[in-house]
């Protein structure tokens, strides 16, 4: 039996428009021939609508919930912009014609189980049964076998709350994403299904994609799969670490929840990158699932900004109560370096040679080492073999020839200790800094002081304090500063970065990752007048980082600078040039940066600069810190130095 | 003022270029590779190199599949086990994660062969037992390359009802 066969063909291309206006005119045609037939159900069809309307049903905040209504101007609307999910043709903006077409559906004469509205919207014909006590014997009979067999196989029981972390060596991935993990009696985690709300996007090229995901040019989807799928996802191909958030949702309200998945199969909502995503549409589930709760609320009704991160999602759920204990799952690049971290100095050596087929596994077996170091040995090299097959760097044959011989060399070593590879959970997400900043403070600038304030919108700097967030990586969105002169009596706008992203992935023995940067935005920048002016630039680069205990994390990027402004001569100066720097935790609280930065504009307004700057950071409290930062440099010949001192608060 | 032009196009497209060349393809992960037997994983291109742009496609999530409730993907097109009661769920399950199994199987423990054992019905109690068998059988389950879900499941079946 597959359940395959809701194909969603209407994602693709096409056969879309085609396909809805079949919807449409089907929905149209069989309207009149669906009406009942007898004069009883005709009565029973008033007495449930009049019903309906006297306890104002239509007003309930569950059928808010369950056809995803929210305040729009003096009205209501649906977030769901699929026609399929209406009966009423204006049931996207009348709740009250929705629930009415809803309940008079409920009527149709089609056994066509899967398609009836009754085994189609199942969250709305559960509750609506309970609300007008509805006798299903006069209803016409109908089967909802797919429905019966797919809940069965699920097998709602409780369920969790997933969120993959950013990359582990990348910020690419962002503000990581949510999904809930719905568990069945079986212990195994990797036994349950997941629910993911996604974006239907085909296009390639990563501007387009952008700008759709940005505009809401794609359908998003719900989709609920085996859960091992996304695990091999995420910890085995995407190298993210996973935390899993037990719910207390009970067994009934799991079973609503994935009544309401079925719903929505199919169906879709314009996918908003800012605020309708992933992890905003996941917070309906819930709410369908416990109605006492409002999540969707404080993003949307109440919301102070116009973005949803979904770290903010899983505080806001963990505020109502919902959560009950998390489980950190390493991926498989964290469980590689927590094997190697085990071994003895070398051994992570002749794991490498087994992978290059310098050492047989059998040879491994058979060396005169600790039992438990050659099953180490053994074990990272079965990782790193997965790892390079997965990275297509080596064929299948190839993979297949070697992975075999290690697993069997493996098994005749016998059985490691459960916990030989313990990994220490990190801090989880939800506990790290908020992700908005707001910083006062001052400093001196060469001959003058001034004052400063920032406001940065989200989400995670170099300097800030890295518990719950992934070490090297920074993604600056919409920071802005400005400042006031006391001795000119001057107040400017100092900085507006649109976005500054750093990722600093250190390379080891394993993993030889790049590193990169891009930021854009105004900047002010010293000109041959020997005054600070406002540019716009554009500064990309790359590199490679690389960490130690001694040094901390250090870096080296060959970057390039294009700055745009009136006061250069020609307008602009394109630069190229050179940036290296380290970034040490010094104590748990007291975090360091020393960097030095050398560019050569050789375009436009030709000339160079030299950037020195050590900025340190100390933790208060999780969302308080003090910043101290002095740097010097000389551009154009000019030279300026500052010493800052700043406040921040995350909020 | 043309030359500024021209330096901010050749500008963008470096920032494009350095982009692209770290960015990850768009369509997201895929069963690129389903099969019955080893080696049967998901793939994706240097998933670790990403970008601004892969940015927006991770947040978006990327991915869609053929279908949007799928609690099945069927092992129809596999040999079906013959000495184990039909069991689609356990089947689908060591399709999937045969790579990840294997490595379990050698190691004695983890999470995919208390999955498997869970999946088998083994109780508890018996699961040490179990898990030993299987271990130091490693090579009468794994017995090639081109092992499939079929010989996987019976060989199996056969190792751990001796004694």
């Amino acid at each position: 039996m597959r359940f395959a066969d809701f194909s969603v063909t209407a994602v693709y291309g096409v056969s879309y428009p085609v396909y809805l206006f079949f919807v449409v005119l089907s929905v149209l045609f069989f309207f009149p021939l669906a009406r009942p037939s007898s004069a009883a159900d005709d009565n029973y069809l008033d007495v449930l609508l009049k019903s309906a309307r006297e306890k104002r049903l239509y007003e309930d905040r569950y059928w808010d919930i369950l056809v995803h209504y929210k305040h729009h101007g003096s009205g209501m609307k649906s977030l769901i912009d699929d026609p399929k999910f209406f009966l009423a043709p204006d049931g996207k903006r009348n709740p009250a014609a929705e629930l009415e077409a809803t309940i008079r559906s409920f009527f149709r004469e089609e056994r066509n189980g899967e398609e009836h509205p009754r085994c189609r919207f199942v969250a709305r014909y559960a509750w609506l049964k309970e609300k007008l006590d509805i006798d299903e014997l006069r209803l016409p009979p109908v089967d909802c076998t797919e429905f019966d067999e797919a809940l069965k196989k699920v097998n709602p029981h409780s369920a969790a709350l997933v969120f993959p972390t950013t990359l582990n060596n990348s910020p690419g991935s962002m503000f990581g994403h949510t999904l809930i993990r719905i568990d069945s009696e079986k212990q195994s985690d990797l036994l349950s299904y997941a629910v993911t709300y996604a974006a239907a996007a085909t296009d390639t090229n990563g501007f387009l994609y952008a700008f759709k995901g940005i505009f809401g040019y794609y359908p998003g989807y719900f989709s609920i799969l085996p859960y091992y799928e996304k695990v091999a996802e995420y910890s085995n191909i995407e190298y993210r670490d996973i935390w899993e958030y037990h719910l207390n949702l009970t067994e009934e309200e799991v079973r609503r929840l994935v009544m309401h998945v079925w719903e929505l199969r199919d169906i879709y909502a314009d996918y908003y990158f800012f605020d309708e995503n992933c992890s905003f549409d996941l917070l309906f589930l819930l709410e369908v699932a416990r109605p006492s709760l409002h999540l969707t609320d404080a993003f949307w009704d109440n919301k102070v900004r116009f973005w949803v991160i979904p770290i903010d999602t899983i505080r806001v759920i963990k505020e109502s109560g919902l959560i009950t204990g998390e489980k950190y799952r390493p991926s498989q690049a964290t469980r590689i370096l927590a094997i190697a971290s085990h071994m003895e100095s070398g051994n992570e050596d002749v794991a490498l040679d087994v992978v290059d087929k310098k050492t047989s596994p059998q040879a491994v077996v058979e060396m005169q080492l600790a039992r438990e170091e050659k099953m180490m040995i053994l074990d990272l090299s079965a990782e790193l073999l997965q790892y390079k097959y997965s990275r297509k760097q080596l064929e299948k044959e190839e993979y297949l020839k070697q992975y075999l011989p290690v697993l069997s060399a493996r098994s005749s070593l016998g059985k490691q200790d459960a916990d030989a590879y313990s990994i220490t959970p990190p801090i989880p997400p939800e506990q790290g800094h908020l992700p908005g900043r707001l910083s006062f403070g001052g400093g001196y600038r060469t001959d003058s002081f001034f004052t400063e304030i920032g406001w940065r919108a989200a989400y995670h700097d170099l300097l800030d304090p890295d518990e719950g967030f992934t070490e090297g990586a920074q993604i600056n969105f919409f920071d802005i500063s400005g400042r006031y002169y006391f001795k000119e009596d001057r107040a400017q706008l100092q900085r507006l970065r649109l976005i500054d992203i750093v990722s600093l992935s250190p390379r080891d023995a394993f993993f030889k990752p790049v590193s990169w940067k891009v930021n854009t935005g105004f900047d002010r920048e010293l000109f041959s007048d020997g005054d600070e002016h406002l540019i716009y630039r554009l500064n990309p680069g790359g590199g490679f980082s690389y960490k130690s205990g001694f040094l901390g994390l250090s870096y080296i990027m060959i970057e390039t600078d294009l700055e745009l402004s009136g006061g250069l001569q020609d307008n602009y100066s394109l630069g190229f040039g050179a940036s290296a720097g380290i970034i040490k935790r010094l104590s748990d609280s007291w975090k360091i940066d020393l960097s030095a930065k050398s560019v050569y504009y050789v375009a436009g307004d030709e000339h160079r600069s030299i950037k020195t700057s050590l900025v340190q950071n100390f933790k208060i409290t999780t969302n308080n810190s003090i910043a101290f930062s002095l740097s010097w440099e000389k551009t154009f010949d000019r030279y300026q130095s500052e010493g800052n001192l700043s406040w921040n608060i995350y909020f | 003022m043309k030359k500024l032009f021209a330096v901010a196009v050749l500008s963008i497209m470096v920032v494009f270029v350095v982009s692209s060349a770290f960015a990850a393809s768009a369509t997201g992960t895929a069963r690129s590779n389903v099969g019955c037997g080893l080696g049967t994983m998901l793939f994706q291109n240097n998933a670790d190199q990403s970008s601004l742009l892969q940015a927006f496609q991770a947040t978006t999530n990327g991915t869609v599949g053929s279908q949007t409730f799928g609690v099945t993907s069927g092992t129809s097109e596999c040999k079906q086990p013959t000495k184990f009661v039909s069991n689609e769920r356990l089947n689908e399950f060591v399709v999937a994660n045969m790579d990840n199994l294997a490595k379990d199987i050698a190691r004695g423990n983890g999470e995919t062969l208390e999955a498997f054992a869970d999946l088998m019905q083994v109780p508890a109690e018996q699961r040490p037992e179990f898990y030993q068998k299987l271990q130091v059988s490693f090579a009468k389950i794994f017995t090639s390359e081109s092992v499939v879900l079929a010989n996987v499941v019976d060989n199996v079946a056969d190792v751990s009802s001796t004694k």
